[in-house]
């Protein structure tokens, strides 16, 4: 099977291609030098050729996406699509079924789809959902961060203990990398406190916010894991909070890269970058973060943009959620995950003239804008915390013309003039810097650089074509065209076959699904499990036996060879 | 003026969703036009035309249109979904969600109406002659805002949660209704002429005045003494006090 994409405007950061008229040629799935004069040929016609998009941070499958759905029957009325020949039924807008998911990332160029959290004992359901999403490559990342284990082993400095754990969560939730959300906080949530800073100590555990992310992250080097610690910072949701969020930023510093990325990933920064003591004075200290970001090679982050209209907010930080319903009188759904966190689950709507909402706005924009290098901030929403991901063209609108935003700031509360820069702020992304905030940035960060996020030979063949021609458009003016363009590829191409065309789904394809198989020490594993067995024996509500996701559930598995100990090469 | 007669053709057993059964889909449209228009048989696509017989005398905007439907209807959903003017003159039952959405113009029902009647309607006037089931002038399940404009009145009963969620607007029931009449009322006005159980709960905002007796009340309001209300003395409650609500409940004394 082999396909040529000729006369294409590529742009592909990797292999320093910035537009210029590339050939791509793919065989087999995957992109080579050149294929044979048999190869069908699709003729791109002058238009924007990218590598598929790719996003680290999205709750597309899961016990708590499932939440959302359960608790907001009014969004399923939403985005109604009957079933056709080859697609099945659509449902939803901010907490799609598991079906719209593939075929709206699919339809907007999309190839990978990253879900940002799961609890080891409820990662059987994300699998299960994950099993029935079509088209995409998907992964998740297992939550660690307030697990009681974790929790232990870094009171007794046992970092052996820790990393075995690690290896041993990922491999019973089918995981792909550390997600640490209000570290400490969502085993207080249990007692209906939280933790207030990165220095409170967590109770029971005499442990410190500080002392977990650090040792998550010096674990994450020894397994030489792909992605780094994914960490939703503590104090989410409060003013004032980007100091705690910068103190974090700060502790990449105590730990080395043994990979080619950075040491932490700061996720949903529109969430915590948040100025002022009070909704009051509430403002933007984006600018802070983003200078932080522009002196430091240590630290990535993503946007988490706000889209205006519905949103669910869904997170493993229960605390915020409750604080969130409080606030907003809206229905609120609690989740505990008996020793592993805790969640929230509440819907909002996000209004122009609501002031905090429009400052709010101009956060992920002024983050990607004031930040120099597109590496250090990917494109996401958050979905659907930000708003849905369907939104994300939106984004790339306003990313792209400074005229969008300015209009935009038109129709929003006056006091995004006085409480953030984005009024002021003139720059205009072009189709290269977009390129690394949706696609090679995000393979970057999450460590899948060799397959995905680029077109050069060995990659996989997932790429799309948008209907622009950039020699033809100014952006910058013709703002709307670039979102319906974005909106809905005229190809998009999945391993090697076409599942998008004139934005409509052609193929169905089973995406496949990322773990990380991390190797240690047997005996390392072999102590670490004497306290895995107690735990059971004493706290958990199931058995051991029970616990683990079997390959049963991961029919199209794509597993990521890592360790601390030198895997065999045969 | 445009008269538009539908007859079923034969009882309906299975429901058919017949939203396009409104004013604003018939406006300008000849017989055979409106005689084509889609319809939904159970899990079957069909037309008006199949299932109706449709008389059509004269033409004119949505405002202009007057459709009758003569007979039994009571399978039949969705009548004058989001209408925006006109009228419809039912001379019979209907099914569920009669004028669910509409913002303007008036349906006429001389029979019941099943339950959702008017959700989250916006404007215009509802009059049922017969009785309301459940969920009238409510938000479908999940909304945080049922009714929010225009009036509902019904001369017969209501049953359960009668204006849940209501956003704003006016209910008026002639009869009783069933439990939690005015449940997490938002702004809306209801009156009940008869009697009903545990009324307002939830109440945030709104209005609800019950001419008749109230089995039981909910413990969640708090009693404000007496006050008139057209020439009648009632005990005025407000509540509900759980969610520090300012909701107003009149209940005869």
């Amino acid at each position: 099977m082999e396909l040529l994409i000729k006369n294409g405007s590529v742009y592909d950061p990797v292999n320093g291609i910035k537009g210029d008229r590339t050939d791509i040629s793919i065989r087999d799935g995957k992109i080579v030098d050149k294929v044979s004069s048999s190869a069908s040929v699709i003729d791109a016609g002058g238009r924007v050729v990218m590598a598929g998009g790719v996003d680290a941070h999205s709750h597309i499958a899961g016990a708590k996406v499932n939440m959302g759905r359960i608790m907001r029957p009014e969004d399923t009325r939403l985005g109604i699509k009957p079933r056709t020949k080859i697609t099945r039924p659509c449902t939803g807008y901010t907490v799609p079924n598991v079906y719209a998911m593939g075929y709206r990332y699919a339809q907007m160029g999309y190839t990978t789809v990253f879900e940002a959290a799961q609890a080891i004992m409820k990662a059987r359901h994300t699998h299960e959902e994950l099993e029935e999403i079509p088209i995409i490559d998907k992964g998740a990342l297992t939550l660690f961060g307030s697990n009681w284990p974790t929790m232990d082993f870094v009171r007794e400095k046992n970092m052996d203990k820790l990393a075995a754990y690690v290896a041993w969560g990922l491999l019973a939730s089918r995981g792909f990398g550390i997600k640490c959300v209000n570290p400490g906080g969502g085993e207080m949530w249990g007692f209906g406190k939280n933790v207030t800073g990165l220095d409170d100590v967590v109770p029971n555990f005499e442990v410190t916010p500080r002392e977990i992310i650090v040792s998550l992250m010096k674990v994450n080097e020894t397994l030489k894991l792909p992605h780094s610690v994914h960490l939703h910072c503590n104090n989410l949701g409060k003013p004032g909070n980007y100091r705690t969020t910068l103190a974090s930023m700060e502790l990449a510093d105590q730990v080395r890269a043994r990979k080619d990325r950075q040491v932490l990933h700061v996720t949903h920064v529109t969430f915590n970058c948040w100025g002022g003591t009070n909704w009051g004075d509430f403002e933007s200290k984006a600018d802070e973060i983003a200078n932080y970001l522009n002196n430091c090679d240590n630290v990535t982050t993503d946007m988490g943009q706000l889209i205006f209209g519905s949103a669910t907010t869904m997170t493993a930080d229960g605390p915020v959620q409750y604080a969130n319903a409080k606030l907003l009188h809206a229905k609120w759904a609690n989740g505990d995950v008996e020793l592993e966190d805790a969640s929230g689950v509440v819907p909002i709507f996000y209004a122009k003239q609501v002031s905090i909402h429009a400052i709010m706005w101009a956060m992920g924009l002024e983050l990607a804008l004031l930040t120099k290098d597109p590496y250090k901030v990917l494109l996401t929403t958050d979905h659907p915390n930000g708003g849905p991901f369907v939104n994300y063209p939106e984004v790339i609108a306003l990313l792209m013309s400074n005229k969008k935003r300015q209009e935009e700031i038109k129709t929003l509360h006056a006091l995004v003039n006085d409480r953030t820069k984005i009024p002021g702020i003139t720059r205009e992304l072009d189709f290269n810097d977009i390129a690394v905030m949706t696609r090679v940035g995000t393979a970057k960060v999450l460590g899948l650089l060799d397959t995905k996020g680029h077109l050069g030979a060995g990659s996989d063949a997932d790429l799309s074509i948008y209907d622009i021609i950039p020699d033809q458009i100014d952006p910058s003016i013709e703002h709307a065209k670039i979102k319906s363009a974005f909106s809905s590829a005229a190809y998009t191409i999945k391993g090697g076959e076409i599942v998008v065309k004139d934005g409509e789904i052609t193929a169905t394809p089973a995406g496949r699904t990322y773990w990380v198989d991390a190797t240690v020490p047997e005996e390392q594993t072999e102590i670490m499990m004497k306290d895995i067995r107690h735990k059971f024996k004493n706290y958990y509500s199931m058995n051991l036996a029970n616990y683990a996701v079997q390959d049963e559930y991961v029919t199209h598995p794509e597993v990521i060879k890592a360790g601390a100990i030198p895997v065999e090469v045969s | 003026m445009q008269t538009v007669t539908i007859k079923p053709k034969s009882e309906l057993t299975i429901s058919v969703e017949a939203e396009n059964i409104s004013p604003d889909k018939f406006a300008g449209k000849s017989e055979k036009d409106i005689q084509s228009l889609e319809v939904w048989l159970g899990n079957h696509k069909t037309t008006l035309g199949d299932l109706f017989t449709i008389k059509v005398e004269g033409i004119g905007t949505a405002a202009d249109v007057k459709i009758v439907m003569e007979g039994n209807f009571s399978r039949v959903k969705r009548i004058g979904e989001g209408m925006t003017a006109g009228l419809i003159m039912i001379k019979g039952d209907v099914d569920m969600h009669l004028g669910a959405k509409m913002s303007g113009g008036k349906i006429t029902v001389a029979g019941n109406a099943d339950s959702w009647a008017g959700r989250e309607m916006k404007g215009g006037d509802i009059i049922i002659e017969g009785n309301a089931a459940y969920y009238l002038g409510s938000g479908y399940r999940g909304e945080s805002c049922g009714m929010r404009g225009g009036k509902i009145t019904v001369l017969g009963n209501t049953l359960d949660f009668a204006g849940e969620h209501m956003c704003g607007g006016e209910i008026y029931v002639n009869g009783n209704a069933g439990i939690l009449a005015g449940i997490s009322n938002n702004g809306g006005k209801i009156v009940i002429g008869g009697n009903t159980s545990r009324p307002g709960s939830e109440m945030s905002k709104g209005t609800i005045i019950i001419k008749g007796k109230v089995d039981e009340m909910m413990p969640v309001f708090k009693l404000e003494g007496t006050e008139a209300v057209d020439g009648v003395t009632y005990n005025k409650y407000t509540g509900d006090v759980i969610g520090n609500g300012k909701g107003l409940l009149y209940v005869l004394v």
